[in-house]
């Protein structure tokens, strides 16, 4: 235990209960985000136990009054002693007997019983492990705070490539499935990720060739199984200009399945507003036209054949093109538009909207569709599999936009006739897209009606973006576990990171891929972790075997019927191990 | 606070002046004694007096020993006269309370270290029945002495307290050197400089003492002539000289800046026991060890003559007596009780 010794609380600074210094004895050291306690003995009271994180440590040489003196030091001309002291920041105080550690006070590193209790796990009723410290520990969260009990969502914020923004929100689900944490209601626990960067999440049902002894003893420290997700469903847009309804991704051939709406969805569930970016904001005079022709569509289109495709006043719609040249046809027709866009709405107006629509032919036409067939498509949905990747990297933005808004509409609605059995765990990256700080959009009503009432709906919003400042203040305010990665310095220096102390900031501008600071209500100072490398393959090329339908998938495939419609693309393509 | 034996109880008050108000000049240095014997004739004739350079080839020791002491009067006392009934006595002596240590840098591959501190304090009285005065920051020892007729007594105070001090001094320098037996420096590897004159410490061997400041010239004009023609690293030849004792002598010119012309001058001086041969085996070791430590004139201002080491230990030992605003209240304290 002696070695647990590292020094004495300082008096040549102010000891506050909230703040103090250790001054390190020869041959102990402190290093960042160590915690360390120390004991004092109040009168009346018995002993006050207050314990901390070490926010920074310095070292000096005392008896050196020059920037210059310690070449003479060192040369063995002036005597001198080099002294560490290390700022420690409190995280508890225990019992709440808020008296500063006195001077000469011994300090202890915190070990086993006495660092779960610096760090409040003790507390924790059911806990989600995190990551490891800098002391190697594990370091964990509440899990109260992740489901809704007492607070939900998590929000994550780094610089693209570098902060492992995506790779922390994976390792997050991972823990709170498999760690055991959410008891049986993990059964009914789903995840929903949308994923904008490349084909990085179809393989996360595979394991990584890359797990070695090392990582695997990383993982059973966190009580954690290094596996792959077990139970998994991938979505992809199909292919554009293709009638087979082949899913448009390259790096894996199998187990992916395509998903898109069909125009007489499209028209039935008045999806219409999600084309736009800005449907629900008042100072543009054209969000009127949008609901009337949306009213209108769901009126009068009926379903034509088995593809999806619908009529409007005997003409047949199979494709998206199509349905915006009816759309413009009967908003220009002098004896329709009055219908259409509704009585008094000037010309102009109509202008601004039909060249919205005209302008997102491109980028929806893959999606919405009334022209492939109907038996190999599926709906992208949570229900069959624990979690579910929507690939969007190969959509333009405004077709993303509609793929995440029509999505968590869904299924927000239908948490919502189901009640708050289970939880969903939504995870989108890029949040600053959906649900921008400036403007109104149904995407974003969405999002912020999630982090407001999703809590009680049971579904959990995970949103990762390169800068919280341009993310909808509601949505970051109402996250109550907030992780930062390596931050662009100009970044770290705005309010939305005001949890993190100014010390953290700092660290945050140099932080390591796979470091992060996790901030959670219980605990004061954010804690750095490290969480493991991935168990699950990211990247065909970490693949241990070459990917096949994922076996949970509900036993059934429904792509059989697809591919049997392609040309025979099977083991070819795939490139040797 | 109870005097020696079962005496009654000392009584005494703390002077409100600040202790800095009229104490004596430094006594440290020789006052003007310009009527020294000198022996210029120990190294060469006079007539052939030459500035010296250092000895190519002189091995320096391994280890430098540089001795200091520091001393500060925290308080003036008044302790009241005793009296045989013991009713408040109406007359009082003045005395000093002062807090001095000493202690010892050893200079050794490389590295410059504290081997030796030692703090004390002490209550430096004529009273005879003056006992210690114990606070909560420390316990001031009694010093008696008696007072010196044609003196004043603040010289005698202060010249028991300097007494002590060199005392201590001379402790922890021969302490010092039986703590270097600990880490691996050679029996009789070692040189030990004092900072100021060698007086009662000329039984150490291998020792020199150092004197920053000249105060009197002891050579005659036409030898003195020589001192401010000194390079940087030259010294004159030895001389012997005594005042109320004897010593080898030489001045030595450390690296120096422009200035007048004895700037970077120091007087070191050895004991007069030593052979010929020793004594200038010692004069070329100052010249090849101390110029090293000599400090820049930014850093300090008694450059470059304080070394580096010892302004170092000065600061040390005065860090080491404390705070003086917290004895003079722990002082007042005891005073009141």
């Amino acid at each position: 235990m002696t070695e647990d010794l590292v020094g004495q609380v300082v008096g040549t600074e102010d000891s506050t209960p909230l703040q103090f210094n250790v001054a390190l004895r020869e041959g102990a050291y402190l290093q960042l985000d160590d915690v360390v306690v120390t004991l004092r003995e109040v009168p009346g009271i018995g002993p006050v136990m207050t314990s901390g994180v070490v926010t920074q440590v310095r070292a000096r040489h005392e008896g050196a009054s020059f920037g210059s003196d310690v070449f003479l030091i060192s040369d063995g001309v002036l005597p001198a002693q080099v002294q560490e002291i290390a700022e420690v920041s409190t995280t508890r105080v225990e019992p709440e007997v808020y008296v500063p550690p006195r001077p000469g006070e011994v300090v202890r590193r915190a070990h086993g019983t006495e660092r779960a209790q610096a760090l409040y796990f003790d507390r924790m009723d059911s806990k989600v492990p995190v990551g490891r410290g800098r002391d190697g520990a594990p370091i964990f969260v509440n899990l109260d705070f992740l489901d809704g009990t007492r607070g939900a969502h998590v929000s994550i914020s780094g610089i693209s490539g570098v902060a492992t923004k995506t790779s922390f929100a994976l390792f997050l689900l991972h823990s709170i499935f498999r760690s055991g944490a959410l008891g049986p209601r993990a059964v009914n626990a789903k995840a929903l990720v949308f994923s904008v960067k490349g084909e990085d999440l179809l393989f996360l049902d595979q394991p990584n060739r890359r797990l070695d002894d090392d990582l695997l003893a990383e993982y059973a420290q966190l009580g954690l199984p290094a596996e792959p997700f077990a139970s998994v469903g991938f979505y992809a847009p199909p292919m554009p200009d293709d009638l087979t309804g082949r899913p448009n991704v390259t790096g894996r051939t199998s187990g992916v399945e395509a998903f898109w709406w069909t125009i007489a969805e499209f028209c039935a569930q008045v999806l219409l507003p999600y084309v736009f970016a800005d449907a629900e904001d008042e100072r543009n005079q054209y969000t009127i036209v949008i609901h009337q022709v949306a009213a209108r569509l769901r009126l009068d289109a009926v379903a034509y054949g088995d593809d999806g495709a619908v009529r409007i006043d005997d003409e047949v719609v199979t494709t998206y093109e199509g349905l915006v040249d009816v759309i413009t046809e009967r908003l220009t027709d002098e004896v329709t538009r009055q219908a259409w866009a509704g009585p008094v709405t000037g010309v102009g107006t109509i202008n601004a909207f039909v060249r919205r629509m005209r302008s997102s032919v491109r980028p929806l036409r893959s999606l919405i569709r009334g022209d492939l067939g109907g038996a190999a498509r599926k709906r992208v949905s949570t229900q069959d599999q624990q979690l579910t990747v929507v690939d969007l990297h190969n959509l333009q933005e405004r077709a993303q936009r509609f793929v995440v808004g029509v999505v968590l509409a869904a299924e927000t609605a239908r948490k919502e006739a189901a009640g708050p059995g289970g939880l969903l765990f939504t995870m989108i990256d890029e949040l600053n897209k959906y649900a921008p700080r400036e403007g109104s959009s149904p995407i974003k009503e969405v999002l912020l009606d999630i982090a407001e009432r999703g809590r009680s709906l049971g579904i959990i919003l995970i949103g990762a973006q390169q800068t919280a400042s341009e993310v909808e203040r509601r949505i970051v305010s109402n996250s109550a576990i907030r992780v930062v990665g390596r931050l662009d310095p100009a970044e770290a220096g705005r309010t939305e990171y005001g949890f993190l102390p100014a010390q953290q900031r700092t660290r945050a501008t140099l932080a390591k891929p796979g470091a992060m600071f996790v901030s959670q209500p219980e605990i004061p100072v954010p804690l750095a972790i490290e969480f493991p490398f991935p168990a699950w393959a990211t990247r065909l090329a970490e693949c241990a075997a070459p990917p096949r339908a994922p076996a949970a998938a509900n036993g059934h495939s429904p792509n059989a019927d697809v591919f049997r419609r392609l040309p025979d693309v099977d083991d070819d393509d795939i490139p040797p191990f | 606070m109870t005097g020696p034996g079962t005496g009654p109880v000392m009584r005494f008050s703390v002077d409100g002046w600040d202790p800095g108000y009229g104490t004596s000049s430094d006594p440290e240095e020789d006052l003007g004694e310009s009527t020294a014997r000198v022996d210029v004739t120990v190294e060469m004739p006079a007539a052939r007096w030459r500035a010296v350079d250092p000895p190519p080839g002189l091995v320096p020791p391994a280890a430098l020993l540089f001795v200091d002491g520091v001393r500060r009067v925290e308080a003036r006392v008044w302790i009241d006269d005793e009296t045989p009934d013991g009713t408040p006595a109406h007359e009082a002596s003045a005395a000093l309370c002062a807090s001095y240590a000493a202690g010892v840098v050893c200079c050794c591959r490389g590295q410059a270290h504290l081997v030796q501190a030692e703090p004390r304090r002490g209550l430096f009285t004529v009273a005879a029945h003056a006992a210690d005065i114990a606070t909560w920051a420390g316990t001031y020892t009694a010093e008696r002495t008696k007072p010196a007729a044609g003196r004043p007594l603040a010289q005698t105070l202060s010249q028991l307290l300097q007494g002590r001090l060199t005392e201590l001094e001379v402790t922890v320098a021969v302490g010092a050197r039986s703590a270097l037996a600990g880490h691996g420096i050679g029996d009789g590897d070692d040189l030990l400089i004092v900072d100021g004159p060698l007086r009662q410490r000329e039984h150490l061997p291998r020792a020199l003492g150092y004197i920053k400041s000249h105060r009197s010239s002891y050579l005659p004009p036409d030898l003195n002539a020589l001192v401010s023609t000194l390079a940087p690293g030259q010294r004159t030849p030895v001389f012997l000289m005594g005042t109320s004792w004897d010593r080898h002598s030489w001045y030595l010119r450390l690296p120096r800046t422009g200035g007048p012309p004895w700037a970077g001058v120091v007087r070191v001086e050895c004991s007069a026991d030593l052979a010929v041969a020793d004594v200038i085996r010692l004069a070329g070791l100052s010249q090849t060890c101390l110029v090293r430590f000599s400090s820049t004139r930014y850093k300090d201002p008694r450059a470059p003559q304080n070394l580096y080491p010892i302004s170092g230990l000065e600061r040390e030992l005065r860090r080491r007596l404390g705070d003086p605003r917290l004895l003079y209240r722990a002082l007042s304290r005891s005073a009141a009780a």
